[in-house]
């Protein structure tokens, strides 16, 4: 798998060459460990699959292919969400504004197509656009004005639900637009919806930015430390607030994939996708890169909640699970990745007091070749 | 000399039935290290009780398996109070019960708050029906434990408006004050004097003699080996987990110590100066103001070791930061080889070949959930990027060569950062930049929070790069150090250059003298 190949913490975490020689012990229990660690909620998602799709008579529903491509090609528009949503997390700024900027985005290309005529290509390269000035406006205040992100960015949810709400008139937008355009995100390629390969380009892409790039490096950076980022030569300002227009530019293009995949507009359906992203977020964070939020574990996150709660609604469950659901895997999510943090902690002290007993004096090598 | 590992070379030392304190064969073990290795100690019923070493020797693990904060390993032995118990089995309420009490250098008092509203939380509030405190009650208590502890203060005086040695008696008095009247227990001060003021600080070791001779233990734990030999009793050393020895600190003497804290290895601690270079000057520094400095002045030669010596509020780190595009000077040319050196970023420093190794590693140059490869290359990241990827192995590769050549003791380059002791951090922060081969490396406190071993490798790089043309400006409030291994130094006082001092006038007394001088009269009141 390519994610495993040269990130930092990956190298850090896998049993590298550093522990090779000297953990011998413990070293294949500790390596099931880590499997379990990293692949834990893969594991959890199979099972509890295979627990709905064994279910009486929603299994069959379940497991059925409209089933999984309607779950495959509407939870696409969520994961693009939440990756616009990564972006600045990798540098410790949380920034809610994505969902609603994806809604704005929505409105703008179904508008531009219903009432002023334009062709979908240049409309949604208009959205993509509008999705970058948000992120200029956003980057503005958390970088350059310096206000506390979460909070700001809250605001700018709020005020972009409210502004589309208000110029739709809780209207779908939905006249005059091509057929052709609601048929294109409704299509498959190779059997598979096509907004869900476009999830995966754009997966693909973020995670080639974040850390394979010194742009995302930088990021990493000022999460970790925002003040020696600053002494290390990197523009922090300016990189938070690229990060924050690229996130914007991945949320226009979320709303790009809702106007395709719907066909039209509906502005309370981009600012909805917040609680899954998040979601999808924090639980992405306890899975692959354990400790860390990462683009597969944001993806895989993504399709854990929606297959629970299209099992859950399938299995009769009210359709209003879908909120206790996420609101639940939020708590579980954190409550897992600090939990699995000091279980880590624990297990590295046991794994290294080990290595000590057998290395009585490793202490004294402190001579210096210059 | 001869080794001194578990025989102490000074009056051999019976523990006894009297002791406040004994450990027997203590050992801690944690990831990657064993952090104590069968240490055993007795502190007396009122003894001042030196406790010494280097960073990551174990002096704080000590102090928190003494206080349960971590277990020991079993098979240790800690007796408290008179009680023998298994040094796996002190919990931190067993260590209060038994009269274990620690003062840190973080005070933790509460600066806004009165004398005796601190007193009280660390008790209680006394109360009377429906909890309404009794106001009366607790002021008179403060007043009678400030009476005893020989406090300079009032019960209602907020404590930020006390001076630094009052604060550390009122966490003193706090820490002590239901143990008072009895000889059991033991306390621990850390790093007392760390955060003093030079002359606060002889007024709080008298007040610390006082204390003892109730009856109190106590266990003073101190980087400063002068303070060691002025106030304690006796002294333990530790060095890598291990009782290096325990002396009656009258048989001690600061060389000595220092020998025996770094080990046999590395006596001969810190480099001797070259004699002074000549050269074109690298770095012109014409009248520069930034901060609190004025009008600053100076030259650095191509390969020389600048000092500045100054105290606290004296400006000395503005200087570094000015030139380093962090802070901007609001007057004053710099010029590096001759050309035009006002950055306006750490960018433009940092492409101009300038290095800066900031004071406070904590806050501004530590990557802690970061490997360490990561932090050697993290001023380099760009030149990583080769054909559209970041080379990890590279990097890491190249990481690797710099814990060898920096003797950095780490279990490989995939450690995190968060698991080096403080020394190695700040090697892995000083190879960070002289990897970079700059022209002007910038050092802020390079030494500070590091143990003797490290400090003396730390100093030797820096004598290793500069012998490549690379020119130095080291700030430092170790004068002592400062004198020692700098070719030439400029004394700060109050933003002012006061002094500069080459050849035999640079002595750590001269520098105290210059950068102290306003002090001086006060020191003397003080007495």
């Amino acid at each position: 798998m390519m994610l495993a190949v040269d990130e930092p913490a990956a190298t850090a975490n896998s049993a590298g060459a550093g522990g090779r020689s000297s953990r011998l012990g413990g070293r294949k229990q500790s390596l099931f460990l880590q499997i379990v660690e990293r692949f834990g909620l893969v594991i959890f998602m199979a099972a509890m699959v295979t627990f709905f799709a064994l279910n009486g008579s929603s299994g069959s529903i379940f497991t059925s292919s409209q089933n999984l491509s309607q779950i495959l090609g509407d939870q696409a528009i969520v994961g693009v969400i939440a990756l616009a949503m990564l972006i600045p997390l990798t540098a410790g700024y949380f920034d809610l504004s994505p969902a609603a900027t994806a809604g704005l985005s929505n409105v703008v290309v179904a508008a531009l197509m219903s009432k002023h005529g334009w062709s979908p290509l240049p409309a949604m390269v208009v959205g993509a656009f509008v999705g970058a000035l948000t992120g200029v406006v956003v980057g503005y205040l958390v970088a350059r004005l310096k206000l506390n992100p979460f909070i700001v960015t809250f605001g700018v949810y709020v005020a972009l639900e409210g502004a589309t709400e208000w110029y739709t008139q809780g209207n779908i937008i939905s006249n005059n637009i091509p057929a052709s355009v609601g048929n294109w995100g409704l299509a498959d390629w190779f059997g598979v919806p096509r907004p869900f390969w476009l999830l995966i380009v754009v997966a693909v892409i973020v995670w080639f930015v974040i850390s394979q790039t010194p742009f995302g490096r930088y990021l990493a950076g000022i999460g970790s430390n925002e003040s020696a980022a600053r002494l290390v030569g990197i523009r922090t300002d300016r990189t938070i607030w690229l990060a924050t227009v690229a996130s914007g530019v991945v949320s226009g293009v979320a709303g790009c994939l809702l106007t395709a995949r719907t066909g039209g507009a509906d502005a309370s359906v981009g600012p909805s996708y917040l609680f899954p992203a998040l979601a999808a977020l924090f639980l992405g964070a306890t899975t692959i890169r354990p400790g860390r939020y990462n683009v597969w574990g944001t993806v895989i996150g993504v399709y854990f909640v929606a297959a629970a709660v299209s099992g859950l609604i399938l299995a009769g469950v009210n359709s209003s699970v879908q909120e206790v659901v996420n609101g639940v895997v939020l708590i579980i999510a954190v409550a897992v990745s600090t939990f699995s943090g000091r279980w880590r902690e624990q297990r590295e002290e046991r794994d290294q007091r080990r290595r000590a007993e057998s290395v009585p004096d490793s202490s004294d090598k402190s001579e210096l070749s210059l | 000399m001869a080794a001194v590992d578990d025989t102490p070379a000074g009056t051999p030392v019976i523990g006894g039935r009297g002791d406040a304190l004994g450990v027997r064969n203590l050992s801690k073990t944690f990831p990657g290290t064993r952090a104590l290795s069968s240490v055993s100690l007795e502190v007396r019923r009122g003894e001042i009780h030196g406790l010494v070493g280097g960073n990551g020797s174990g002096k704080s693990t000590l102090i928190k398996v003494l206080t349960g904060i971590h277990a020991g390993d079993p098979g240790g032995e800690v007796e408290l109070a008179g009680q023998s118990m298994s040094a796996d089995r002190v919990t931190p309420e067993i260590a209060r019960a038994s009269g274990v009490r620690v003062v840190h250098q973080d005070l933790g008092v509460f600066l806004d708050l009165s004398v005796a509203e601190n007193l009280s939380l660390g008790s209680q509030y006394e109360t009377q029906f429906g909890a309404r405190i009794r106001w009366g009650t607790v002021r008179k208590r403060a007043a009678s434990l400030i009476k005893q502890f020989d406090i300079d203060a009032a019960p209602g005086d907020p404590v930020r408006s006390l001076r630094q040695s009052s604060r550390t008696l009122v966490a003193i008095a706090r820490a002590c004050q239901d143990v008072q009247g009895s000889d059991d227990g033991v306390l621990i001060l850390d790093e007392p004097t760390a955060s003093l003021p030079a002359h606060e600080v002889s007024l709080l070791l008298g007040k610390l003699r006082g204390y003892a001779s109730w009856g109190r233990a106590i266990l003073y734990v101190s980087h400063r080996l002068d303070e060691v030999l002025e106030l304690t009793d006796r002294a333990t050393v530790l060095r890598d987990g291990r009782v290096a020895g325990t002396f009656i600190t009258q048989s001690l003497n600061e060389s000595k110590l220092v020998e025996l804290i770094v080990g046999p290895r590395l006596a001969e601690v810190l480099p001797t100066p070259p004699s002074v270079m000549s050269g074109e000057p690298r770095l012109t520094v014409r009248r520069l103001s930034v901060g609190p400095v004025r009008d600053l002045s100076m030259t650095v030669a191509r390969g020389e070791i600048v000092g500045i010596a100054g105290l606290l509020g004296s400006g000395r780190s503005s200087i570094l930061r000015g030139i380093f595009g962090v802070d901007r000077p609001s007057a004053g040319t710099v010029m590096l080889d001759g050309e035009d050196a006002r950055f306006k970023s750490v960018t433009d420093a940092m492409r101009a070949g300038v290095a800066y190794v900031p004071e406070n590693r904590t806050e501004d140059a530590a990557f802690f959930d970061e490997p360490v490869y990561v932090n050697i290359g993290a001023a380099s990241t760009s030149s990583y990027y080769k054909r559209f990827r970041i080379r990890y192995r590279i990097m890491r590769h190249r990481g690797a060569e710099l814990i060898e050549q920096f003797g950095i003791k780490a279990s490989g380059p995939d450690a995190l950062m968060s698991t080096l002791s403080g020394g190695n951090q700040q090697k892995v922060v000083l190879a960070r930049w002289v990897s970079r081969q700059p022209r002007l490396l910038l050092l802020d406190e390079p030494s500070q929070g590091v143990d003797v071993g490290a400090r003396a490798e730390i100093w030797r790089i820096v004598k290793e790069v500069t012998a490549t043309g690379t020119s130095v400006v080291v700030v430092s409030s170790d004068f002592e150090e400062l004198a020692r291994v700098v070719d030439r130094a400029v004394v700060l006082r109050r933003g002012i250059v006061a002094a500069e001092l080459t050849g035999t006038d640079l002595t750590a007394d001269a520098l105290t003298r210059l950068a102290y001088f306003d002090y001086e009269d006060d020191d003397d009141a003080c007495r």
